[in-house]
C-alpha cells in the first residue's frame, strides 16, 4: 500500500484534513484557555472565522519579498507534514521544518520594521533553543528503533515512550516553544503587544496572515503527531498521548509568565539537553 | 447573510488608540477584556497593531498633534474597516471642546462609523457599540 | 587520443608552475589576463581528463639521468632555509623554532641515515584524489580569474606606485601546483614537500598588502603551519626507523598495527594545523587581511582542504583506535565552538572563516567516526562546501569593493542595491543549511553515521553534532536576513557587475544547483568510489535519492518542495503600489517608513541592527577557554597514540 496513487491521495487528505483538526484545536485551545480565565470564551470554530475574514480582507504589503516567505512557510510546513504522513526519514523532517522556521526569519527580516526584526530576532533564539532537542529526539529513535524512517518507527510494537521517557519529556518541553505558549511565547506573542507589537507577523496583514495562521494549524498537527508517534500502537493511546501533551501545554501557559531569552535559552538546554543525553547514555549503558 | 460577512462580524479585531484621552475611557475599553465582560466571546481580540485591525477603537479628542498618527494609523487599516469613537471627547471634543490644540471629535480627522457617548463611556455602552458596528459591517456587505 | 598518464599527472603539477613564472614576468595586464585565462582553461581541462581517466598509478621516468627525488630534496632544503631566512625577518622566534625542528633532524635522516626514500609508484591517483583536483582545478580556476577583476579595483584603492599583481598572481598560482602535488603525491616525503610549498603561498599571499596587520598574521599563519610541518617530519623519521615505506598506499593498507599510530597522530596533527583546526584556528582568522581571491583560494579549495585530504586519506589506517575517536571529538568540539564565536561577529570574512573552520571540523568529526557512511558524508561535504564557500568569498569580496566595508551591519538590504551579488549569496547561504542543497545532504549522512556508530564516543560526537547545527542555523539566518532588509518597492537598480565577478559567481551557483540536484549521481561518481577502496558501501543512490537501510534523502522530493515553497511564490507573488504601505512605527513614520518622528517631531531614520551577543560570546570572553581546550584536544591526541 505505498503506490504513488495511495501516496497522493494520503497527501490530498492530509493536505484537507489536518487544517481542519489545527483549527478545532486552536478553537479548544482558546475556549479552554478561557475558562481557566473564568470567562465564557469565544465559539470553537473561531480560528475559522478569524482566518475567513482575514482572507477576504484588502491585500496590503510592505515588499514582495516579504510575502513571498509567508508562502514558503506554509509551503514547507505542509511538506514538512507530508513527510511524516508519508513515513518518511524523521531527521529530514526536522530539517524540512527547520527550513519552514529559517523561511518565518526570513520574512520578518525582509522589511525596515523594528518589531518585525524583534519578533525575527527572538524567533531564532527560540530555534536555537529546540533545534539541537528535536534532532536529538531523533536521534533518540534511531538508538531505540534502528532506524530514522517513520515506517520503520512505526512496525516496534513497543512504544517508544517506555524506553524514551525523558526524550518524551524533553520533546514536550519545547512543545511549548512550538505551540508558542507562554513562558516561551518570545517571537510573535498577542498578549506582548506592548513591546512587540505583534514580533514575525507585524507587517503581514489580511491574506497573508491567514497563511500563517494556517501553517500553524499544520505545524500543531505536526507536533503533535510526532508526540503520538511515542505510542503509536494502538493508534488512540498515540491520540491520547498527544491530547495530553496539549492539555498540559494549555495548563503551563496559563500558569507562567513569558521569560527573556537567555532564561528560554539557559532552561531548555540545560532541561532537554540533559534529559535527552541521559536517555541516551541509559539506553547505551542498558542495552 | 453570507460566509465571508459572518466570519467578519464574528471576528472583530480592535486596535485601542488613545488620542489623549483622561484614561478613563480606556480604563472602560480594558474592563470589557475582563472575565465579567469577556468581548473575547465574540471573537473580539484587542490586538494592537492597525494593520491586523478591523475596529480602529479611539478613545480622547482629536487634537493637533495627534492628528497626524491618528490618520496615520487609519491608513495603514486593510479594509474593510471601521472606527469608533469611545467617549464624549473622541465624539465632540467633550470638556476640552474649544481647546486651543484641540480640534473636535475624532471626525475632525478620519470618518467615524459609530459614536459611543458617556464620560466615561461604560463598558455595556461599548460593547452596544461594537454590536451596532457590526450591525453596520453585515449591512454594508 | 588519451592523453599519457605522465601528462595526467604532470600538467596538474606542473603546469600553475609555468603559468606562475609567466604571470611573474609579464607585467602588462592583458598579457597576464590572457596568460590565467588560458592557463585555468588548460587547469580544468585537465582535471575533467583526470576524471575521465579514473584511478591510475604513475612513476615519472627520471630525466636527463637526473633523479626526481633528488631535485625535490634540493628543493626541500631551498624551502627550509627560505623559512628560516622569513622567520629571521619577521623576527619569529616560535617560526625559527619550528623551521629548525624540520631542518636539522631532516638532514641528520636524509643524509646520515640514509633512509629508503624512493617509492613505487611515487603517484597514485584514487578516486578520493580525482575530487580533490576537480575541486582544486575548476573552484581554484575559477577564482584566479575573479582576481583578474579584484586586483586592478584592490590597487587602484591602495594608490600603489607599482603594480605588485605579478607577486600575486605568482603565489596564487603555484598553490594550486602545490595542491595538485599533495593530492597526487603517494611518497611521504615528496607530499611533505608540496605540503611546504602551500605554506609558503600561503604565508606570501597573507603578506602580499605588506600592512603591519599583514606582516603579523602571515608571521602566525607561518608559524603555525611550520608546527604542523614539524610533525610531518617527526612522522616521516618514526616511519622510517620502524622500518616502514613512506607510501601512503602502504600506510593504509598496512594500518593499525599498533606501533604506527604515532606518526599517523602527528600526521593529523599536521592535518588538522593545515584545516586551521582549534587552537589553530588563528592563522585562518588572520589569513583575512590578504586580498578576497586569496581567502577564496585558501577557505574552498585548496590549503585547508589539504589538511582534511591528508586526514581522510590517512583515515583507513587509523580506523579502529583510539586516536581516531579523539580526532572524531576535536572536529566535534571544533564544529561547535567556532559556529558559537561566529555569532558574536560582524565582519563579513571572520564569519566565513569561522564557519570554514567550523564545517572542516564537521569533515573530520566524520571521518574521525571512521565508517563507510561517515566517510562518504565527509567527501560529500567537502565537494560542497568547497563551492559554496569559494562562492560566499567572492560575494563578500565584491560587496566589500561596493560598499568599502566587510561589516555585515553596512549590507543591510543589499538585495535591493546589488541583487546580483546578493541573491547568489543569498543562494550561497542557503546552500549550507537547508535541504535539498548538497550541504545538507551532506550533514544527513554525517548525524545518520553519527547515529548509526552506535559507541559511547559518539554519544558526545552526537551532541556537538546537534548543538553545532543549530548554532550554524543562527549565525547564517542572521546575516541572510540583513541582506533581505527592505523597505517599499522602488524602482530596479542595474547592478554594474565587472565580467569577471560575474563568470566565477554565475558557474559556481550553477554549480551549487546543479550538483546538489546530481548529488545521487555525484555520490556514485565520485564520493562512493572515493571511500569504497577502504570501506564497504552503505549507501544506495539512484538519480533522485540518497538511500540508506535506515533512511531515505529523495533529493528531487525536497527540490521540488523548495520550488514551490519559494520559486514559485517568487515568480507570482506581485505587490502594486496601491497595495504597498510603509512599516508600522506607532503611526509616527514619514516618508514611506524609512523615517519616523521622534523627540521634538525631529525626523529620525528607522535603525535596526543585528543581534551580536557581544556580552555573552564575544572572542575575548571565549577565546581562552576555546583554546585551552583546543590544546588540550590536541594533547590528547598524541597521548593517546603514545599509550
Ligand atoms: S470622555 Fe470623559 S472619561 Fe472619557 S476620556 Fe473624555 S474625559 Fe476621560
Amino acid at each position: 500500500m505505498t503506490g504513488p496513487v495511495f501516496l497522493f491521495v494520503l497527501a490530498v487528505l492530509t493536505v484537507v484534513l489536518a487544517p481542519l483538526v489545527g483549527g478545532l484545536l486552536f478553537g479548544l485551545d482558546r475556549k479552554l484557555t478561557a475558562r481557566l480565565q473564568g470567562r465564557v470564551g469565544p465559539p470553537l470554530v473561531q480560528p475559522f472565522y478569524d482566518v475567513l475574514k482575514l482572507w477576504h480582507k484588502e491585500k496590503i504589503a510592505v515588499n514582495r519579498l516579504h510575502l513571498v516567505w509567508a508562502w514558503a512557510y506554509l509551503v514547507l510546513v505542509i511538506a514538512s507534514l507530508l513527510l511524516l504522513v508519508w513515513q518518511q526519514d524523521l531527521l529530514l523532517l526536522v530539517f524540512t521544518l527547520g527550513f519552514a522556521a529559517i523561511a518565518l526569519v526570513m520574512g520578518s527580516f525582509s522589511v525596515r520594521s523594528p518589531y518585525s526584526h524583534f519578533g525575527g530576532q527572538r524567533e531564532l533564539m527560540q530555534l536555537l533553543a529546540y533545534e539541537p532537542v528535536l534532532l536529538l529526539t531523533a536521534v533518540a529513535v534511531y538508538f531505540r528503533t534502528g532506524t530514522f524512517l517513520v515506517s520503520g518507527i512505526l512496525q516496534q510494537d513497543r512504544p517508544l515512550l517506555f524506553s524514551l521517557p525523558l526524550v518524551f519529556a524533553a520533546l514536550v518541553i519545547i512543545l511549548t516553544i512550538k505551540m508558542r505558549k507562554s513562558p516561551f511565547d518570545l517571537a510573535a506573542c498577542e498578549h506582548a503587544h506592548q513591546e512587540l507589537v505583534r514580533g514575525i507577523y507585524t507587517e503581514y496583514s489580511g491574506p497573508y496572515l491567514a497563511l500563517i495562521q494556517v501553517a500553524h494549524w499544520y505545524e500543531l498537527v505536526l507536533v503533535l503527531a510526532l508526540i503520538g508517534l511515542f505510542w503509536a500502537h494502538p493508534w488512540w493511546a498515540g491520540v491520547l498521548l498527544a491530547v495530553a501533551a496539549f492539555f498540559a501545554e494549555l495548563v503551563v501557559d496559563n500558569s507562567t509568565a513569558r521569560v527573556t531569552w537567555p532564561v528560554m535559552l539557559r532552561l531548555v538546554w540545560a532541561s532537554c539537553l540533559t534529559l535527552v543525553l541521559a536517555n541516551l547514555a541509559a539506553l547505551y549503558l542498558i542495552v | 447573510m453570507g460566509l465571508v460577512t459572518t466570519a467578519r462580524v464574528k471576528s472583530p479585531w480592535i486596535m485601542h488608540f488613545d488620542c489623549g484621552s483622561c484614561n478613563g475611557c480606556d480604563i472602560e475599553i480594558l474592563a470589557c477584556l475582563t472575565p465579567l465582560y469577556d468581548v473575547e466571546r465574540f471573537g473580539i481580540i484587542n490586538i494592537g497593531n492597525p494593520k491586523h485591525a478591523d475596529v480602529l477603537v479611539v478613545t480622547g479628542a482629536a487634537n493637533r498633534r495627534n492628528a497626524r498618527v491618528l490618520r496615520n494609523l487609519y491608513e495603514q487599516m486593510p479594509e474593510p474597516k471601521l472606527v469608533m469613537a469611545v467617549g464624549t471627547c473622541a465624539c465632540s471634543g467633550g470638556v476640552f471642546h474649544q481647546c486651543p490644540n484641540i480640534l473636535g471629535g475624532v471626525d475632525k480627522v478620519i470618518p467615524v462609523n459609530v459614536y459611543v457617548p458617556g464620560c466615561a463611556a461604560r463598558p455595556e455602552a461599548i460593547i452596544d457599540g461594537v454590536v451596532l458596528a457590526l450591525q453596520k459591517l453585515a449591512g454594508a456587505a | 587520443m588519451a592523453p599519457g598518464l605522465g601528462w595526467l599527472v604532470g600538467v596538474p603539477v606542473l603546469w600553475p608552475v609555468l603559468i606562475a613564472l609567466l604571470c611573474l614576468l609579464l607585467r602588462p595586464y592583458v598579457a597576464r589576463a590572457a596568460v590565467v585565462l588560458v592557463g585555468g582553461g588548460v587547469l580544468i581541462a585537465f582535471s575533467l581528463l583526470v576524471y575521465l581517466q579514473g584511478p591510475f598509478t604513475f612513476t615519472p621516468p627520471a630525466v636527463a639521468g637526473m633523479e626526481w627525488h633528488v631535485l625535490l630534496t634540493v628543493l626541500d632544503f631551498a624551502l627550509l632555509l627560505w623559512f628560516l631566512h622569513a622567520a629571521l625577518v619577521q623576527r619569529s622566534l616560535l617560526a625559527i623554532v619550528f623551521t629548525l625542528a624540520q631542518l636539522v633532524p631532516l638532514a641528520y635522516w636524509e643524509f646520515a641515515l640514509h633512509p629508503q626514500v624512493t617509492v613505487e609508484p611515487a603517484f597514485v591517483v584514487d578516486y578520493l584524489s580525482i575530487v580533490m583536483v576537480l575541486v582544486i582545478g575548476i573552484i581554484g580556476s575559477l577564482i584566479w580569474f575573479y582576481a583578474l577583476s579584484y586586483m586592478p579595483r584592490h590597487e587602484e584603492h591602495l594608490h600603489l606606485a607599482q603594480s605588485r599583481q605579478p607577486r600575486f598572481f605568482f603565489y596564487l598560482v603555484l598553490l594550486l601546483a602545490g595542491m595538485n602535488g599533495i593530492v597526487m603525491s603517494n611518497n611521504l616525503l615528496w607530499l611533505y614537500f608540496f605540503w611546504e610549498v602551500t605554506t609558503l603561498c600561503c604565508y606570501q599571499l597573507i603578506l602580499h598588502d605588506l600592512t603591519a596587520e599583514a606582516r603579523q598574521n602571515a608571521t602566525r599563519a607561518l608559524w603555525m603551519n611550520l608546527l604542523g610541518g614539524t610533525a610531518f617530519v617527526a612522522a616521516m623519521i618514526y616511519l622510517s626507523s620502524a622500518g616502514r615505506s613512506l607510501a601512503v598506499a602502504d600506510l593504509v593498507a598496512k594500518g593499525g598495527a599498533l606501533p604506527l599510530v604515532l606518526p599517523l597522530a602527528l600526521l593529523c596533527l599536521a592535518g588538522l594545523t593545515k584545516a586551521a583546526q582549534v587552537p589553530f584556528q588563528g592563522w585562518l582568522l588572520g589569513a583575512m587581511v590578504a586580498p578576497t581571491p586569496v581567502s577564496a583560494l585558501l577557505h574552498s579549495s585548496t590549503m585547508v582542504k589539504a589538511g582534511v585530504y591528508l586526514i581522510l586519506r590517512l583515515a583507513p589506517a587509523y580506523q579502529g583506535t583510539v586516536l581516531s575517536n579523539v580526532l572524531a571529538l576535536t572536529g566535534g568540539f571544533a564544529f561547535l565552538v567556532t559556529a558559537i564565536l561566529a555569532l558574536s561577529q560582524n565582519h563579513s570574512k571572520r564569519v566565513l572563516a569561522y564557519s570554514t573552520v567550523s564545517n572542516l571540523g564537521l569533515i573530520i568529526l566524520c571521518a574521525g567516526l571512521n565508517t563507510p557512511l561517515a566517510m562518504a558524508a565527509a567527501v560529500l561535504l567537502l565537494i560542497f562546501h568547497a563551492i559554496s564557500k569559494g562562492l560566499l568569498f567572492l560575494c563578500a569580496g565584491a560587496a566589500e569593493q561596493e560598499l568599502g566595508t566587510r561589516e555585515i551591519e553596512a549590507m543591510a538590504g543589499l538585495a535591493a542595491r546589488m541583487p546580483f551579488t546578493a541573491t547568489i549569496a543569498f543562494i550561497g547561504m542557503l546552500s549550507m543549511l537547508v535541504p535539498p542543497f548538497g550541504m545538507l545532504a551532506g550533514k544527513w549522512a554525517a548525524m545518520e553515521a553519527v547515529a548509526a556508530a552506535g559507541s559511547g564516543w559518539s554519544l558526545a560526537a552526537i551532541g556537538l553534532l546537534v548543538a553545532g547545527s543549530a548554532v550554524t542555523v543562527v549565525f547564517w539566518a542572521k546575516w541572510m536576513g540583513r541582506l533581505l532588509s527592505q523597505g517599499l518597492p522602488r524602482e530596479k537598480v542595474a547592478e554594474r557587475v565587472p565580467f569577471f565577478f560575474a563568470l566565477p559567481l554565475a558557474v559556481l551557483v550553477v554549480f551549487i544547483l546543479a550538483l546538489s540536484a546530481l548529488v545521487g549521481p555525484v555520490s556514485a561518481g565520485l564520493v562512493l568510489p572515493g571511500v569504497s577502496a577502504a570501506y564497504a558501501p552503505v549507501l544506495g543512490v539512484t538519480a533522485a535519492a540518497l538511500i540508506l537501510p535506515d533512511g531515505f534523502f529523495p533529493v528531487w522530493v525536497l527540490g521540488l518542495i523548495a520550488l514551490v515553497g519559494v520559486i514559485l511564490p517568487l515568480a507570482a507573488v506581485r505587490v502594486r503600489p496601491a497595495e504597498a504601505r510603509p512599516v508600522y512605527a506607532c503611526g509616527e513614520h514619514v516618508a514611506e517608513g524609512e523615517r519616523f518622528l521622534s523627540l521634538a517631531d525631529s525626523e529620525a531614520r528607522l535603525e535596526m541592527g543585528g543581534f551580536y551577543w557581544a556580552e555573552f560570546l564575544s572572542e575575548g570572553k571565549l577565546n581562552f577557554w576555546v583554546n585551552l581546550l583546543g590544546v588540550a584536544l590536541i594533547l590528547a591526541l598524541l597521548g593517546v597514540s603514545l599509550a
